[in-house]
């Protein structure tokens, strides 16, 4: 996506700076036939509008650098917070990533994990007895 | 606006919301001054430039909704799914989020705008 934004863009900012030193000569000519006019003949010419095809090269290169920077915005988060904690369960860090793939630097996670890991809450003598049995295997086979 | 009561039952993330108003503010203020630079180009004059930006900056809003907004807002299933152009999943006000950028990015159109037309004019 970012590859694609960036293209895009690229080839409008191209096109629009081709269409803005085209006005810039024409409007130079211009003002130089004007001139030569005006010592030969004294008569004013009239100032004539541009071009056709520089208005549509404008109009167009507009077009295609709009798409390019709205496809190159960073992706929305939901604003209600059921939504983006759903959205955060279910997607985990893929969910909040910019255009490259990166996961966004103040992405925190779960707003819940310190309840999910309450320290009050952790069987201490459950661990310490698996941690016996696990001492008790480890010596045995190591001991074989 | 929502209520105090509505609030409170179903909460806002006050990060979301100013990354989704960042976001926004930032394409505004871009698309903006390039709006200017190609009014500056065409040599618009008085009331067309205005309207070229105003009708160009609804079509940036229109075209950011269909882009970033509508695929989730609308694909969404139970009660997060929203209405066609309803932005309410991501931003508050829907006025801030349609015409917002008329307010927002003007003057740096009429600086870029200004700028453009006495560099191709002059």
């Amino acid at each position: 996506m970012t590859l694609l934004s960036k293209t895009i863009t690229a080839f409008g900012s191209l096109l629009l700076a081709h269409a803005c030193y085209s006005a810039r000569e024409h409007t130079a000519l211009q003002s130089l036939r004007a001139a030569t006019t005006a010592t030969l003949t004294s008569s004013p010419a009239t100032a004539a509008s541009l071009p056709v095809d520089i208005i549509i090269e404008t109009i167009v290169s507009t077009f295609i650098l709009l798409l390019g920077l709205v496809l190159g915005t960073r992706p929305l988060r939901p604003l209600e917070w059921r939504v983006w904690a759903g959205k955060i369960e279910r997607e985990g860090e893929e969910g909040f990533t910019d255009n490259a793939g990166a996961v966004d630097k103040d992405f925190m996670g779960n707003p819940f994990s310190v309840l999910e890991s309450r320290p009050n809450f952790v069987d201490i003598r459950k661990q310490r007895r698996e941690f016996a049995e696990w001492v008790q295997k480890g010596g045995a086979q190591q001991g074989q | 606006m929502p209520s105090e009561r509505e609030l409170q039952i179903s909460p806002v993330v006050q990060e979301s919301l100013m990354h989704n108003s960042r976001t926004l503010n930032n394409l505004q203020s871009l698309t903006a001054s390039l709006f200017g630079i190609s009014a500056g180009v065409l040599g618009l004059e008085s009331y067309a430039g205005f309207l070229y930006y105003v009708a160009l900056s609804l079509l940036t809003a229109v075209l950011f909704y269909v882009v970033r907004v509508a695929p989730t807002s609308l694909a969404s299933g139970g009660k997060g799914k929203k209405a066609p152009l309803d932005t309410s999943r991501y931003f508050r006000g829907a006025y801030d989020f349609w015409a917002g950028g008329l307010m927002n990015g003007f003057a740096g159109f009429v600086l870029t705008w200004t700028l453009f037309y006495g560099l191709v004019r002059a």
